[in-house]
């Protein structure tokens, strides 16, 4: 029930259904604070959790020095998170697991986000890939690469991406998140709807979409846009992560208005989705629960959520202030019993 | 097969074209229509920043392809909107009839940094009998894929058994081949089938042998029947240095095949070469073959890649 009747009817909502009260164990990993040198040097984007015997890995996005240019290339690296203790980081990726794509390839100049999977004896990323242009700064198209060596570095399968432009999904497809239930695998990603001109800039408007596949490789869309908007048809939404639990899925992503959002104003919000059939998808974004801190890393923003459970708990990874430039943090879940929802 | 030239066809420079477009009539295409033969090809406008954009116009023929009917003024497709993949330019455009609508298979190009451009096959759909087209949506039907990396283009696309067979050409890489200049590209011909001309299946494989070498660049396919075989021209050059050197710049090449799978090379029985001088003695591409009255037809540009327009030649049998 949506509460359009006053708070009365929206606090009994509120009240009779389980929160998703994320409680936050802190920074993870920002590459300005290590004190080894390291190709890193700033940003920790877009985390993504692979569960290993001995270790959480934690993939994500960072960046070197940026060029003469000023601008920056963005590559995948990985930290190895302690499962006795996840604030406990064990290793640190020497160099980034994958080079930038070719001359002309829709991955040349960066591989931001990474969403990483497990199947078999194999590891594969998908992640989005950064092309820049004349009348808009950049496009973006959603590529695939594989690791043969438990992680540590990954190829790709082909110079091009595997999931590109379509008549009704133009541009900028990205924010891939992978997963598989049984023998499907699903992808969720964002399709650039328009680009518009913001102050005299161009601004894109996307939205949160999702693909099958028999094999993540040959992937069919499903041409629509699955989540309700929130703030307007001008919503961004990005990063939509889904996990299946207690007969339902549960979608964490990210939304901003188109203006502003490059501070705390305007910026990166956590928002909520929950779905029978993966089809429908019911949008409630008061059923989660994470705090900006009072101050620090994380007190403008706390987006890109990324969950995973192990050894009993549920776990999400966010970013923090500046679209990750101040790095990311984990959360923990007060109660498991959230996820029961009615 | 033995064609003879009948001459330049059409010049833009003599013509008031629209959108502003002041030379060149690039990659000739037609749509045979009762009265006339409708010849689609792309012309180009300087923006503010001095780059070329391609824009769709026509001229209309006789059906004998003896006279210039008319020249449309009116934009026959704009370009894409902002950040698109057409938005800097459509050419060429290719044209079937499909019932009671005409299609238009489009390469929209859309500039990039580190290379010059991209390239995408879209599809604008006429009623009105080929004066105007309206987008499929504004992305496009084909484009990048995991073995076809960038610079999906030059759609050309023929109805055979109840299947749309289309051959265009995919990039297979950027490459400075000297190093002070801007990096050049090499794209080679494809084949995709489709049942209903929208989605489109294709496995980035390369069917026409090279002749030059590795690095030869094919494009603009175009194929007709006749005989019991199917005939495809298409024009290829060097990678580097066409521009200037004519040496190193297009000509038409030939291949034939009797199962629209696999094609046998054999330039030497394409039947139409350079001319001793005049308007195509440097160059000879885009070429595209169509019938009209039992005549099959070839239309093709000259040098500079069809600044000064294109010409037409007639099969001989």
């Amino acid at each position: 029930v949506h509460g359009t009747f006053g708070g009365w009817q929206m606090t009994e909502t509120v009240m009779a259904k389980n929160i998703f009260k994320w409680n936050k164990l802190g920074k993870l990993f920002d590459p300005k604070d290590l004190t080894i040198a390291s190709w890193m040097k700033e940003f920790a984007q877009s985390p993504s959790a692979l569960i290993m015997d001995d270790c959480v890995r934690v993939y994500f996005c960072s960046r070197p020095t940026p060029g003469p240019d000023g601008q920056y290339l963005s590559y995948i690296s990985y930290i190895d998170l302690d499962r006795t203790n996840l604030t406990n980081i064990l290793r640190i990726c020497p160099e980034p697991v994958m080079e930038l794509g070719k001359f002309g390839t829709f991955d040349e100049f960066g591989t931001y986000p990474v969403s990483v999977i497990r199947t078999g004896e194999e590891i594969r990323a998908y992640y989005a890939g950064w092309t820049r242009c004349e009348s808009v700064p950049f496009n973006a198209a959603i590529g695939m690469a594989v690791s043969h060596d438990n992680g540590k570095t990954f190829h790709r399968l082909g110079d091009g991406p595997v999931l590109s432009y379509t008549p009704d999904e133009p541009f900028l497809l990205g924010s891939p998140r992978v997963r598989k239930f049984g023998d499907q695998w699903r992808l969720w990603y964002v399709a650039g709807k328009e680009w518009r001109v913001i102050d005299g800039s161009p601004e894109p408007v996307y939205k949160i979409r999702t693909a099958t596949s028999d094999n993540g490789i040959d992937w069919v869309k499903h041409r629509r846009d699955i989540i309700a908007d929130k703030l307007g048809e001008h919503e961004c939404q990005a990063c939509p992560d889904v996990t299946f639990s207690n007969g339902i899925y549960h979608m964490f992503f990210s939304y901003r208005d188109i203006r502003d959002y490059k501070s705390g104003i305007g910026g990166y919000r956590i928002g909520y989705a929950s779905s029978a059939d993966m089809i429908e998808w019911d949008r409630d974004d008061t059923a989660v629960d994470i705090q900006l801190s009072e101050s620090g890393w994380d007190s403008e923003m706390v987006n890109y959520p990324h969950i995973f459970q192990v050894d009993g708990s549920s776990y999400m990874l966010f970013q923090g202030n500046g679209m990750g430039r101040a790095g990311f943090g984990l959360a923990v879940l007060e109660s498991e019993d959230a996820w029961a929802r009615t | 097969m033995k064609w003879r030239k009948l001459g330049k066809l059409f010049d833009p420079t003599q013509h008031v074209l629209p959108n502003r477009c002041v030379e060149f009539a690039q990659s000739p295409q037609t749509l045979v229509l009762d009265d006339r033969v409708r010849v689609y090809f792309s012309t180009r406008e300087r923006d503010s920043s001095g780059k070329y954009l391609s824009h769709v116009a026509f001229a209309d023929f006789s059906r004998d392809m003896a006279r210039l009917l008319e020249v449309s003024k009116h934009t026959v497709l704009p370009l894409g909107g902002l950040g698109c993949f057409d938005e800097h330019g459509i050419f060429p455009i290719n044209v079937l009839q499909d019932g009671d609508r005409v299609l238009a298979y489009t390469t929209g190009w859309n500039r990039k940094v580190s290379v010059s451009a991209d390239a995408s096959i879209g599809l604008a759909i006429s009623n009105d009998g080929g004066h105007s087209f309206q987008r499929h949506g504004t992305g496009p039907v084909l484009t990048a894929s995991l073995n076809e990396p960038f610079l999906v283009a030059d759609a050309f696309v023929q109805r055979y058994g109840g299947v749309y067979h289309m051959w265009y050409i995919f990039g297979t890489k950027w490459e400075k081949f000297i190093e002070a200049e801007a990096p050049d590209r090499v794209y080679k011909i494809a084949h995709a089938t489709s049942a209903d001309g929208l989605s489109w299946n294709r496995d980035g494989r390369q069917i026409v042998g090279d002749r030059l070498n590795g690095d030869e660049c094919q494009a603009l396919p175009t194929v007709f029947a006749l005989d019991g075989i199917y005939h495809m021209y298409f024009c290829y050059r060097q990678a580097s240095g066409f521009r200037k050197d004519h040496r190193r710049a297009y000509r038409l090449g030939y291949a034939h095949s009797t199962d629209l799978e696999n094609w046998v090379r054999d330039d030497g029985l394409a039947g139409i070469d350079l001319s001793d001088e005049g308007w195509d003695s440097q160059m000879q591409c885009y070429p595209h073959t169509f019938q009209v009255d039992q005549k099959y037809y070839i239309i093709y540009n000259g040098n500079e890649f069809g600044r000064t327009g294109f010409g037409i030649a007639e099969l001989e049998r």
